[in-house]
């Protein structure tokens, strides 16, 4: 039997509604269960803007989400509603537009940055407390970004560039004990780095680098070295040898050949791998508490414990302004490289 | 120039033995291919050339000079991978020039080289293009630039059509041909396909498990097979191969017995006749058709005589045989070849008689 045009239409116009709805209902139920984990990151982020020393306001951030819920339900509708990028961005303009003036109209009056003086203020303590505390020696943020800043990129640099090299040996040569290297590789990742703190504390002080910020950098680059070369192992697996033996005919050394030809096929993986050991490297704190006996070095987690520990009870406000502020940097890493981080599928790489 | 050598060469890959004592010569300018079923050893003796691989044991020699421990980068050959081996992060033109950024080739002399050879092989549209913006065939010619635009010594071609579709196959296979030509360039080439191997090359050398069966021109390779394994593997369809015995002045065959002459020696012996080369007559050989296979503009008959099945081709559009037919099979008993069973080797100096 013939199916007129308008027998089509319908089955068209039904699986166009059915795919709606399904899509609303992936999105309702992503929405939901993200609740959880951005409504902590959204109170971090409120009460930094607007608690006031003493207590924290719950009032600002109902009224905030008050504002907000209902943009986001309405954002879902725009989207389902218009099938024209156009139409969406406009719905999205204008639904933004209206938060920012539900938000001042609502919570306006008391948002301040008074919470993130610390970024401006060296006596942070001195001014809460009237006296020194932490030992007398409690540091300004700067300086305990900037360390942070040096143990993540130096032990980055240091685990990205051994874990490039070796990858690619294990990838490529075939040496004595090669198979029983790459087993000891995964047999490392089973047992968790803590429980070799003690070891570790031993080996950093014999070697004279404890209360230095050499012996973090150190720990953490060999901590994460077995899953890196593993995971470059990967990348480097996946690209053919035709293109090095080509390249060697060509006239390259083997070197150049690695250089111009092999290094720029793994680039996803040398990306992927830095931002984790960099954002590893960012919250570091058992190690760097573990190799240091005083308050030798200051970075940014130790400094957000004791403005917690030392201070707290006192202001949520400058906690959580302190934790947005050593947030920010992973979130922005990730943000920017989040299209990289996806190709992570242990050598899944497609050029 | 390069006369190439190979002498006594062997790979071995722990107990696999990838290539058995090779010996070879190249005549300068010469194109030869290496013909072989896949697994062969094929490709590791391109690589043994090219210097990827180190040999086990034996010699190259490019002109007459030892050249084992020289590295790949100073043997100024050029190979086409099977996989062509286009470098994913250049464009077409930096492909290009890579192999003359390590020589000392100054900018305005490598773009010049490179438009040339873009336009010998036909790639100067494609010049801006990423290789994964390529066709099977846009990027087969690339990669025949990138290995040309040295001006190798020596070219190798690794299955260089095998990833391509029919057509265009028989386009790159003229190609290559016109191009090796133009440029004289000794040249090897690696296939697996016996059409490839007789149209393109000079001759042919027939390998099997890493060991040379017959180095010789098609023709030779088709009347004149060395070995068992070359006249089977050499010719479509395949030659009918009869398993016998000779007797004193005669061939035993199944239930049949046919006159030889010559030198014969007893042994157990395997004929050989093209299917081409037979066909049916009012006399021959006794047989019935027990299968029929149209070929476009052939026929290929299966037929069962008391010698073994034979089968035959006939130029007819449409069967002209039934099944179960009978039919008398003829051939011009010269043409039927003798091989050793034992060793594989042809018997020369024995002929048939007779063939019926
Ligand atoms: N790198 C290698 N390691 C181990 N065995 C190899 C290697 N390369 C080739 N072989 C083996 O050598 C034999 C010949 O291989 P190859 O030269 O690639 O054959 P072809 O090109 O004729 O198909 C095969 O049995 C193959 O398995
Ligand atoms: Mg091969």
């Amino acid at each position: 039997m013939a199916l007129t045009q308008r027998d089509w239409n319908v089955l068209a116009r039904r699986s166009r509604n059915i795919r709606h709805v399904q899509m609303g209902l992936l999105v309702g139920f992503l929405t939901i269960v993200s609740i959880p984990v951005v409504l902590p990151f959204f109170w971090v982020f409120v009460i930094s803007f607007s608690a006031r020393t003493g207590g924290v306001e719950s009032a600002v951030l109902w009224r905030a989400c008050g504002v907000l819920v209902p943009a986001v339900v309405a954002y879902v509708v725009v989207h389902l509603t218009f099938d024209s990028i156009r139409k969406r961005l406009f719905g999205a303009a204008v639904l933004i537009l209206l938060v920012m003036i539900g938000l001042i109209v609502t919570v306006g009056k008391d948002l301040h940055l008074h919470n993130y003086r610390f970024l401006a203020n060296a006596n942070l303590i001195e001014d809460l407390r009237g006296a020194a505390t932490a030992g007398g020696q409690f540091p300004w943020v700067w300086e305990a970004f900037v360390n942070s800043l040096l143990v993540a990129a130096s032990s980055t640099l240091f685990k990205v560039s051994i874990a490039t090299v070796c990858g690619y040996y294990l990838s490529r040569f075939a040496f004595y004990g090669r198979s029983a290297f790459l087993q000891t590789l995964l047999i490392l990742e089973v047992f968790h780095p803590w429980m070799l703190t003690i070891p570790i504390f031993l080996v950093i002080y014999w070697i004279g680098l404890l209360n230095n910020l050499a012996g973090p950098i150190l720990v953490l680059t060999v901590i994460d070295l077995p899953f890196f070369i593993f995971i470059m192992k990967g990348f480097f697996d996946a690209v053919p040898w035709d293109i090095e033996m080509s390249a060697m005919t060509d006239g390259a050394s083997r070197r150049q050949a690695f250089r111009h030809v092999v290094l720029p096929q793994v680039w996803a993986g040398i990306i992927a791998i830095s931002v984790l050991g960099f954002i590893r490297g960012w919250e570091e704190y058992v190690f760097v508490t573990a190799l240091r006996t005083g308050n030798s070095y200051w970075v940014m987690s130790t400094y957000l414990y004791y403005v917690a520990d030392d201070v707290m009870g006192v202001d949520y406000g400058v906690v959580a302004a302190v934790s947005v502020f050593y947030m920010a940097p992973s979130l922005l890493l990730y943000m920017f490289l989040q299209r990289n981080l996806t190709q992570l599928t242990l050598g899944g790489i497609k050029g | 120039m390069a006369s190439i050598e190979l002498r006594h060469v062997s790979k071995h890959w722990g107990p696999t033995i990838a290539v058995d004592r090779m010996n070879l010569t190249l005549e300068d300018g010469e194109f030869v291919a290496i013909l072989g079923p896949s697994g062969c050893g094929k490709s590791t003796t391109l690589f043994l050339l090219a210097g990827i691989y180190a040999p086990t044991e034996g010699d190259i020699c490019f002109e007459g000079a030892r050249i084992n421990d020289v590295e790949p980068r100073d043997r100024n050959v050029g190979i086409v991978f099977q996989s062509y081996a286009l470098y994913p992060n250049m464009t077409v033109l930096k492909n290009l020039l890579f192999p003359l950024r390590f020589k000392n080739t100054s900018n305005e002399d490598a773009h010049a080289r490179a438009m040339e050879i873009a336009e010998l092989v036909q790639i100067e549209d494609l010049l801006e293009r990423e290789p994964s913006q390529l066709s099977g065939g846009q990027q087969q010619r690339v990669a025949l630039a990138r290995a040309l635009i040295k001006k190798p010594n020596l070219l190798l071609l690794d299955e260089p059509l095998s990833n391509l579709d029919a057509t265009l196959r028989l386009t790159m296979r003229s190609e290559i041909k016109r191009i090796q030509r133009e440029l004289a360039v000794t040249t090897i080439l690696v296939t697996h396909d016996q059409v490839e191997a007789t149209t393109m090359a000079d001759r042919i050398i027939c390998m099997k498990d890493g060991q040379i069966e017959q180095v010789d021109t098609a023709e030779n390779l088709y009347r004149r097979p060395d070995r068992i394994f070359v006249a089977s593997f050499v010719g479509s369809p395949p030659i009918n191969l009869v398993q016998g015995r000779i007797d004193k002045t005669m061939l035993v065959a199944g239930q049949r017995r046919l006159p030889v002459s010559g030198n014969t020696v007893s042994t157990n012996v395997t004929i050989g006749l093209r299917p081409e080369l037979i066909s049916t007559g009012e006399q021959g050989l006794p047989a019935s058709i027990v299968n029929i296979e149209p070929m476009g503009r052939e026929i290929l008959y299966a037929a069962q005589s008391e010698i073994g099945l034979l089968r035959f081709l006939e130029a007819t559009p449409q069967p002209r045989l039934a099944l179960e037919e009978h039919v008398h099979l003829k051939a011009d008993p010269g043409d039927v070849l003798f091989f050793d069973t034992g060793s594989g080797q042809r018997i020369e100096g024995v002929r048939l008689d007779a063939f019926s």
